[in-house]
């Protein structure tokens, strides 16, 4: 029998005006898969992105997380649901404390019957952010004003908060944009941690890094899919060499 | 249920036309200088009223209201101008509500000022002779001074679209619109366009303000109740259209104009009717970039 | 065994500013009160301190849209009028008591709030500002015409409570001075509300909302909602701010209605420091004393209200109590 994928994509398009950056696209990820989505710029990874994550609704299509049917809700249903994103773009509170950050992150799951108690009493959401920023590494900077960080501290506090609603599906964005190669080791050594426990996917132009990382590649090429296999599978496709990585050094 | 005559409905539709007239004034001003420099200029009221009172004011010396017409758009670019320069390029690239705040502070400013110069009562102020009585066609007598606002502003937007779409000026302008950035390296001065622009917004502002003078009467808070109008067209023809305000203005102008001839009571609210159910519906508005709606 | 003696702050570091900020801001409700309090003794005369009081909590409440939450909103006249005609028309029109008449102001302006909130918010950034101004001129406008009750242009008179009974304690609202503590109770109560809600993991959402509104959504939170629930409550302290303005004046002014009362709510917030708990009270206090002071040699007070305000926003954006704050930071 076939285990249920954790979330599923099924004949998904999406349009914008005219153009269309997704066609009809179906994949599923089992749980516990580290997956990339990768494909040269226009390809509709960052469109197939936003709608795995509840940001944009697609067109035409379903997607069904742990089996239900999750298509067009708001953002928010998706993060309670246990889809959680982080950005391209840094995006933090710049002016709340790194502490701080993760906890109003953290504070989301208890919404509801904690959310007009005194926040100094909600010693459990504390003690969640206090976790979570020892093992993203930013314990010692949790009293800083996010805004503050290095670029790289940034995007580490973010992935903090996108574990703060305890998600079993985790999309990240491009996590290593802009890091310094030094960055980018710490990164990788960061989300091969988190994969350990629950089901990542990527999005990444960094060719290299997504092969050495991921259990799974998935190839997009002019909004559909091109390509789907390990690493080695991608690495030696015809296809994907000829519209991808004959294009030049990644 | 009594028969409405129908000469009635057409002189009301064409007051309300030429209210809208107005109104399209406004708010292509207000939407021109929102459009490139991003900027919700809430003094904009303000300067519709300073240009009522400037052209009165060139009529007064003159004596000729086409003189004055001239008058008031140059009068205004040159408030525009060091407005522009001094108010708001420092605060370019920061928080939107710094613009928005200091063009408010500067509403209160003008307005005062206007006051000292030329008191708190209102001025009274006539068409000019060759505009007076009326025009028949048939059995229905139109208002001479409504048809030139309307011609009027026809011919404005014209030359608006004219100057955006078909000349080289108007290309930076809407490629300023999409991306500055492209615009300054193409060596092209952008601060000086952003400044010529707020300038033209402001000049059309003032004219609207000294056409709509025979019509509404000319006070210092006249600016006050068209800004409000002129922020309900804009939300409802949609964030940053130029055609959404043409459309807005017009209709909502001949809406306001029947709703004051048959439930004189709801004319000052109708507006804002429509605006709330233009939000709840389509908050982007009929022509708008959804991005401004939530 | 070794002393663990955790070291006690010396005289010195007591004294330091930074530390007596600490405690005051944790203290911050005792604070506010006890310097209302002495208000009276400060200004020249008691209805000047009456008018800090009024305004301070309406910029409070405004405060926590504008300076906590991060929306720009040009209409909150709409939630200070509606607090002050409900409670004029409970007492005017309909004979209820005080205490029932503010109770109806207060629901009053929460459902102008939830109104005009709950629209507004559909649209973003200056849009936002752009859409409360309407929709607060739509209510001025309603109010101007309703002239059954409310008296339309002239405003709503006879807005009389004379005296306060509660148990043995009567007091004379003739009395500026037994009046202003009156009003300061509610006051008192209301920031202690404030307070409450700003440390709740609520206040800390809306101050991310601010921050970074996409982060928030991503974070999991229904950030409509929450915005909508801060304007609401915003909407509570205006419209008890208004009501007590009606219980004070004795009449409810088509004025309070009006978009100057808008800008003036934005120019006190912006002069104290928005975004502070006591910002708020400061800035009422000095944009009222300026403009006491400013009376006495012209009537052209919005000249300088404007250029005032022009100055703060273009220099001084943090505004007196923000920038204090800033340099004990620092």
């Amino acid at each position: 029998m076939m285990e249920e994928p954790i979330i599923r994509a099924e004949g998904i398009s999406r349009r914008f005006g005219g153009f269309v950056a997704l066609r009809e696209v179906s994949l599923s990820f089992r749980s516990g898969e580290l997956a990339s989505i990768i494909g040269p710029n226009g390809a509709g990874k960052s469109t197939l992105f936003n709608i795995l994550s509840g940001s944009l609704a697609p067109t035409d299509g379903r997607i069904l997380f742990e089996g239900n049917d999750v298509t067009g809700l708001p953002q928010h249903r998706f993060v309670h649901a246990g889809i959680s994103k982080s950005f391209q773009i840094t995006n933090v509170f710049p002016q709340l404390s790194v502490h701080e950050n993760v906890r109003v992150a953290a504070q989301a799951m208890v919404a509801g019957k904690n959310f007009w108690s005194r926040r100094s009493r909600l010693i459990e959401t504390d003690e969640t952010a206090r976790a979570l920023l020892v093992e993203v590494g930013l314990e010692g900077v949790a009293r800083r004003r996010a805004g503050e960080l290095a670029h790289g501290q940034q995007r580490a506090l973010e992935i903090a908060m996108a574990m703060a609603c305890e998600p079993r599906l985790l999309l990240l964005d491009e996590p290593t944009a802009g890091m310094s190669p030094e960055e980018t080791k710490d990164m990788v050594q960061l989300i091969e941690g988190l994969a350990r426990s629950r089901t990542v996917i990527l999005v990444e132009h960094k060719m290299k890094m997504v092969l050495g990382i991921s259990q799974r590649v998935i190839v997009l090429h002019h909004g559909e899919l091109l390509a789907d296999g390990t690493p080695d599978q991608i690495r030696n496709d015809a296809n994907v060499k000829r519209v991808y990585l004959g294009q030049g050094r990644h | 249920m009594t028969e409405i005559p129908f000469d009635l409905i057409a002189l009301q539709v064409l007051t309300g036309l030429a209210l809208g007239c107005i109104y399209v004034l406004v708010a292509t001003g207000l939407t021109l200088i929102f459009g490139l420099l991003n900027i919700v200029n809430f003094a904009h009221g303000a300067f519709y009223a300073a240009g009522a009172y400037l052209g009165v004011f060139a009529f007064t010396y003159t004596g000729n209201f086409w003189l004055s017409l001239v008058a008031v758009p140059f009068g205004m670019a040159l408030i525009g101008l060091p407005t522009e320069r001094f108010l708001l390029r420092p605060v370019y690239g920061r928080d939107p509500s710094y613009p928005l705040l200091l063009t408010f502070g500067l509403g209160y400013v003008i307005v005062e000022l206007i006051r000292i110069a030329f008191g708190t009562d209102g001025i009274p102020f006539n068409a000019p002779a060759a505009l007076k009585g009326s025009l028949f066609f048939g059995d229905i007598a139109f208002p001479r001074y409504r048809l030139f606002v309307m011609a009027f502003t026809a011919a404005l937007l014209a030359g608006l679209w004219f100057l955006i779409e078909k000349t080289s000026f108007g290309l930076i302008i809407r490629a300023g619109a999409r991306n500055p950035e492209i615009v300054s390296v193409l060596g092209v001065d952008t601060s000086r366009v952003w400044m010529l622009i707020f300038a033209l917004g402001t000049a059309v502002a003032g004219v609207a303000g000294f056409l709509a003078a025979p019509m509404r009467g000319v006070i210092p808070e006249m600016g006050v109740t068209v800004l409000i109008e002129a922020f309900v067209i804009t939300v409802v023809g949609g964030m940053g259209s130029l055609p959404g305000a043409v459309i807005a203005g017009l209709s909502m102008g001949v809406v306001v104009s029947l709703t004051s001839y048959f439930a004189a009571d709801y004319s000052n609210v109708v507006m804002f009717a429509i605006m709330a159910a233009v939000l709840l519906v389509r908050p982007q508005g009929l022509l708008g970039r959804p991005e401004f709606a939530r | 065994m070794k002393s663990t003696a955790v070291a006690t702050p010396s005289m010195w570091e007591r004294m330091d500013p930074r530390r007596l900020m600490g405690g005051v801001s944790q203290h911050r409700v005792l604070a506010s009160a006890a310097v209302l309090a002495v208000l009276p003794l400060l200004v020249p005369y008691p209805a000047l301190a009456i008018n800090v009081l009024i305004y301070g909590l309406f910029a409070a409440g405004f405060n926590l849209v504008f300076g906590y939450t991060g929306l720009l909103s040009l209409g909150h006249a709409a939630l200070f009028g509606t607090g002050a005609y409900g409670c004029g028309i409970a007492i005017a029109v309909l004979g209820l008591p005080w205490y029932a008449a503010i109770l109806v102001g207060l629901v009053f302006s929460t459902v102008s709030a939830a109104l005009i909130g709950g629209l507004a918010i559909r649209t973003r950034g200056v849009y936002f500002g752009m859409v409360t101004l309407a929709l607060a001129q739509c209510l001025y406008f309603l109010f101007y015409q309703w002239v059954s009750v409310t008296g339309g242009e002239s405003g709503l008179r006879g807005v009389m409570v004379p005296s306060i009974d509660i148990g043995p304690i009567h007091l004379d609202l003739f009395d500026p001075v037994q009046k202003y503590y009156f009003l300061l109770a509610f006051v008192v109560l209301a920031l202690m509300a404030f307070s409450r809600i700003l440390d709740s993991p609520f206040g800390a959402v809306i101050e991310g909302i601010r921050e970074n509104e996409n982060r928030a959504r991503a974070s999991g939170y229904n950030v409509w909602f929450l915005k909508w629930m801060s304007f609401v409550l915003s909407g509570l302290f205006c419209g008890l701010a208004g009501a007590l303005n009606a219980i004070h004046l004795g009449v409810v002014s088509i004025d309070s209605l009006f978009y100057t009362t808008s800008g003036t709510v934005v120019m006190m917030v912006l002069l104290g420091g928005m975004g502070t708990f006591f910002g708020p009270f400061v800035g009422a206090a000095a944009f009222l004393s300026l403009e006491d002071i400013t009376a006495n040699w012209t009537s052209h007070w919005q000249l300088i209200a404007g250029l005032v305000f022009i100055a703060c926003v273009r220099f001084f954006p943090r505004g007196i109590w923000g920038s204090i704050l800033a340099r004990l930071r620092a």
